[in-house]
């Protein structure tokens, strides 16, 4: 007695309410960037600081949340302004602009909160100070949060 | 001999590095303060602070993608322009050993290098010394 040949596995079930095996992106940014380290160079740096990569890691990887922690707070800060800087005869008009670097952020999609013990330490704890859709954080939720991410990075 | 040094009101060693806080930013506010108020200064530069003079950086930064036309000074224009505006108040020095520890060969020409050796005739030719970072 042979034993007859095993039979390939039965093909899956072709039903419509099977799940699609390449899913759409996923609806949440899978990175969160934190941003702590404030005021890198505003002579040096200019345009090329630190939010300028993040809106190209949003672009390349998917999406991406920010999120700001201690005096980084304050790239959020409503009302403050970059003046310009007279060097020689010249007028630099050009120094890095965190504020114009969140709000291009928060255009292009990405969500930008700022940790509450970061604006209780810089005075921005008070209603109105952040610029809009920038979303107060507490401590222990952005902890919380990193599990939720597929990477967690600091720039 | 070495190079005479003119006599200045303050000496500021700048030895922390650019790109890591705004420190360079608050000594070129600062330089141009005290020489606005007619202050002589001379600058020393060591460690990694010896880059902002570096011919390769070039007259502008690199073109922007958000912002095609504009124009970024860069640090060794910015300092040139300081030197050019007030042209008996202010000198730029290098350290020749930190340069060349970092690959600086390519300071702008109104860059004075000078030798460790040198730099007790440059303290010495101060009325104040402010040192800002470390190496």
């Amino acid at each position: 007695m042979h034993k007859p040949p095993d039979l390939p596995p039965a093909a899956p079930d072709p039903s419509p309410a099977a799940p699609d095996p390449s899913p759409a992106a996923p609806e949440r940014p899978q990175v969160l960037a934190i941003v702590e380290r404030a005021y890198r160079g505003a002579v040096e740096k200019q345009f090329v600081d630190a939010l300028y990569l993040a809106l190209e890691l949003h672009r390349r990887l998917g999406g991406i949340d920010i999120l700001l922690r201690g005096q980084a707070v304050t790239y959020a800060a409503r009302d403050a302004r970059v003046p310009p800087l007279r060097l020689g005869n010249r007028v630099v008009e050009t120094l890095t602009d965190p504020r114009g670097d969140v709000r291009r952020l928060l255009d292009a999609g990405v969500r930008v909160y700022a940790e509450e013990p970061g604006l209780a330490a810089y005075g921005m704890d008070g209603e109105g100070r952040l610029l809009d859709q920038v979303r107060p954080m507490s401590a222990d939720e952005a902890a919380a949060r990193w599990s939720t991410y597929r990477m967690v990075c600091f720039l | 001999m070495g190079r005479p040094v003119p006599h200045t009101d303050v000496m500021v060693i700048l030895m922390g590095a650019p790109h890591e806080s705004d420190q360079t930013t608050s000594v070129l506010r600062l330089l141009q303060a005290m020489l606005e108020r007619g202050g002589r200064v001379q600058v020393w530069t060591c460690g990694y602070a010896t880059h902002l003079t570096r011919q390769a950086l070039g007259a502008a930064k690199q073109r922007n993608i958000a912002s095609w036309t504009t124009s970024y000074p860069s640090t060794a224009t910015l300092v040139q322009d300081l030197l050019a505006a007030f042209p008996d108040q202010l000198y730029w020095y290098g350290c020749q050993f930190c340069s060349d520890d970092r690959g600086v060969h390519d300071h702008v020409p109104e860059v004075i290098l000078r030798r460790p050796s040198s730099f007790a005739a440059n303290s010495a030719a101060t009325g104040k010394t402010l040192m800002v970072g470390v190496i």
